[in-house]
């Protein structure tokens, strides 16, 4: 288990290789290029920006359009690394059959793809930030660290997804369901802190509010949403007491997705 | 200390396909409940595996579809698990477990050099620095920067190889690898396998059918057999044995229809009622006939009306169905017009000087304007063996025994002598 990541290391090359394969095989024939990968947070930014001006979001300070595209950065690049993460096993069924390498390099490797097209989202956010004409604070400094976090949070997913799917493509097939799902239950249309101040200052759920809302933060994306557009749009440090609930089942649950996968793994060639 | 050790090397699939979730659940529970747990049928693709490699040892492992020749691989490979036993292995391996595996066919021969070079664990700065050979060897430098998807088969193939290759790992994994490209590539493969093993003492492991091939680049074989190592040992007795099976293999099947003769052209212009080998030893039906003793065969032929001029042609073919002779009528001095009825046709050969082993009789019987009218192989077998005089000083790795005349001299005195060509040198006294 310790030894794992020293391991992965001797394979980083393998994992730049594919994941420049991935990003140059998905964009060699299309004329926008690598420019397809901002299209997708930018037409959500557009249609919440829409939606928003009807039903009326309570946002604070900061200009909607900036807010929700700070969410859907960090929201995307989970929800592809964790389904792309999923079906990365069998999507390499040739290379599983015939050569050997530890394969979580497939499931890591997804990721690493997800983070080029992340680091083009940071392009737009900063031409966002110009046009609203925001300064980023020191603050800014806690993202890479933010976005290891959530790295750790999609290969929980991926890792015991894609191994499952191994055995039950329903897993392939649920996912996109179960993620979209997801989306509604963090905050990415509206902000933590309307959520924060529905249940704790308004208690909403009467004597269950404070309950009800570590439950909502054991999901890790509440945090990590709101500590990305903390540290980046306010310059103000992350919220710990948000954080800390979906940290505690990631440290948790990251172990055990990654014990299946490694268990699951001797038989991937037999089954797949 | 070996660098592969196999122990005892079990592996057993289910048969049948995945358990859907709802089969899972209601086994798991008759599992709690303690009733006993539910199997699906199992197969023993490997079974009781046996057999260490020394450092430099060139092996090639032989068996017919299914013998488990390729799972042999995948565990060796460490792609799959052993259901019981285990696979030691002391040192890195490069899996050619099927060339090209990697390769992408959106990316350029180029790009595709680079990226299977680090799916093979070749760091990027060899890579480099080989780019110029593995490009030189794979005969692409036209198209290097063009997507595979564009090559023919061959091509990728051959840009497969030539990564795979240059790869400096202990141990060479090869499965049906040579019977790829054209035959000028094929001989170039052969030519660059035999280098990496007689120059850079490798260790190489390869995996085929083309028995004859690889009876000529390795230094032990092993032969399986329904997942089982039935022989471990001297190229040329594996490959005798593996020709053998694949000949009584057949020659069950060729008794299973009652000796009926199929042809495999038949005009009905002409019958061949009877192919018969004059011999006086038979094994189960099957003439045997002494290595360079004369061959007699026997045809006979039933033709309802006259056919003018008519060639014959009769000749022995090895199990791989390549012809080691052929003879014809064309060659008489005048045609061959057969009227109406029986005829027998007697053919004989001379000191019949094949490798021993097992022949299949093939016939091909034309009109005038060379239209075949009777054609066929397989007809019937026959087995040439060696007396046991001759056996053990035949050399190896030949298809025929030309007969030759031998004649050696010091400069004064002629040491020896041989007019006899089917006799072996006695008294060499050099």
């Amino acid at each position: 288990m310790i030894a794992s990541p020293k391991n992965l290391y001797q394979y980083r090359e393998l994992i730049a290789a594919l994941a420049w394969k991935n990003i140059v095989v998905r964009y060699k024939q299309a004329y926008l290029g690598l420019l397809w990968a901002v299209i997708k947070p930018l037409m959500l930014m557009l249609i919440f920006t829409l939606v928003k001006s009807f039903v009326g979001i309570e946002t604070g300070d900061i200009p909607y359009p900036i807010l929700t595209f700070a969410a859907l950065m960090p929201w995307i690049f989970f929800q592809e690394s964790a389904s792309e993460g999923v079906n990365s096993i069998t999507a390499n069924t040739s290379l599983i059959k015939k050569i050997y390498f530890p394969r979580e390099v497939f499931p890591l490797t997804a990721m690493v793809t997800k983070l080029v097209e992340l680091a083009i989202g940071f392009l737009i956010l900063a031409a966002l930030m110009v046009y609203y004409q925001m300064l980023p604070t020191v603050q800014v400094l806690w993202v890479p660290l933010i976005i290891f976090y959530t790295m750790l949070v999609a290969l929980t997913i991926s890792l015991f997804g894609s191994a499952l799917n191994v055995y039950y493509r329903d897993v392939a097939q649920a996912l996109p369901v179960l993620l979209s799902l997801a989306m509604y239950a963090s905050p990415v249309i509206y902000p933590l802190s309307l959520v924060k101040t529905k249940l704790l200052d308004e208690r909403a759920a009467g004597e269950w509010s404070e309950t009800l809302y570590t439950i909502y933060n054991i999901n890790p994306l509440a945090g990590i949403i709101d500590s990305f557009q903390k540290c980046l749009l306010q310059g103000i440090a992350p919220d710990f007491t948000a954080l800390l609930p979906g940290f505690i089942a990631t440290a948790i649950l990251l172990p055990l997705s990654y014990l299946f996968f490694k268990r699951a793994e001797n038989w991937f060639a037999d089954i797949i | 200390m070996p660098i592969i050790e196999v122990k005892h090397l079990t592996k057993e699939y289910d048969l049948g396909t995945v358990t859907s979730i709802k089969d899972t659940l209601r086994h798991t529970l008759a599992k709690i409940q303690g009733k006993g747990t539910w199997q699906r049928e199992r197969f023993k693709a490997l079974d009781d595996v046996n057999f260490t490699i020394e450092e430099g040892e060139v092996v090639g492992i032989i068996g017919h579809n299914g013998a488990g020749k390729s799972t042999l691989l995948k565990h060796l490979a460490n792609i799959t698990k052993p259901t019981s036993g285990e696979v030691i292995v002391n040192g890195s391996i490069a899996p050619l477990i099927e060339v090209g595996a990697g390769v992408n066919p959106e990316l350029t021969g180029r790009e595709n050099i680079f990226l299977n070079g680090a799916i093979l664990g070749i760091p990027k700065n060899i890579i480099q620095s080989k780019l110029d050979e593995i490009i030189d060897f794979s005969e692409l430098e036209q198209f290097i920067d063009t997507p595979v998807k564009r090559y023919s088969s061959g091509m990728t193939v051959k840009l497969g190889f030539s990564i795979a290759t240059s790869m400096e790992a202990d141990i060479l994994i090869v499965d049906e690898v040579l019977a790829v490209g054209d035959i000028a590539f094929q001989r170039k493969c052969l030519t660059r396998m035999e280098n990496m093993i007689n120059k850079q003492g490798r260790t190489v492991l390869i995996v085929g059918h083309n028995v004859r091939q690889l009876e000529r680049i390795c230094s032990r074989m092993i032969l399986l057999k329904h997942g089982q190592v039935i022989f471990d040992g001297a190229p040329a007795e594996a490959t005798k044995l593996f020709l053998d099976e694949t000949t009584l293999a057949q020659l069950d099947g060729v008794r299973k229809t009652n000796n009926v003769i199929k042809p495999s052209i038949d005009t009905n212009e002409i019958e061949v009622r009877a192919i018969e080998v004059t011999t006086n030893k038979h094994i189960d039906g099957t003439p045997v006939c002494p290595l360079f003793s004369d061959f007699h065969l026997q045809v006979t032929l039933y033709v309802p009306k006259l056919i003018k001029n008519v060639e014959i042609n009769i000749g022995l073919h090895n199990p791989e169905m390549v012809f080691m002779t052929k003879s014809s009528t064309s060659l008489l001095d005048s045609p061959i017009d057969l009227i109406a009825g029986t005829h027998t046709i007697e053919m004989i050969i001379d000191k019949l000087s094949l490798c021993p082993g097992s022949y299949g009789i093939g016939i091909g019987i034309y009109d005038r304007i060379r239209r075949p009218l009777w054609t066929g192989n397989q007809l019937i077998w026959l087995l040439i063996e060696a007396s046991s005089e001759f056996a053990t000083k035949l050399p190896q790795g030949t298809l025929a025994y030309m007969p030759a005349q031998w004649s050696i001299s010091d400069g004064r005195n002629t040491i020896i002598e041989n007019k006899n060509p089917h006799q072996p040198l006695k008294n060499m006294e050099l």
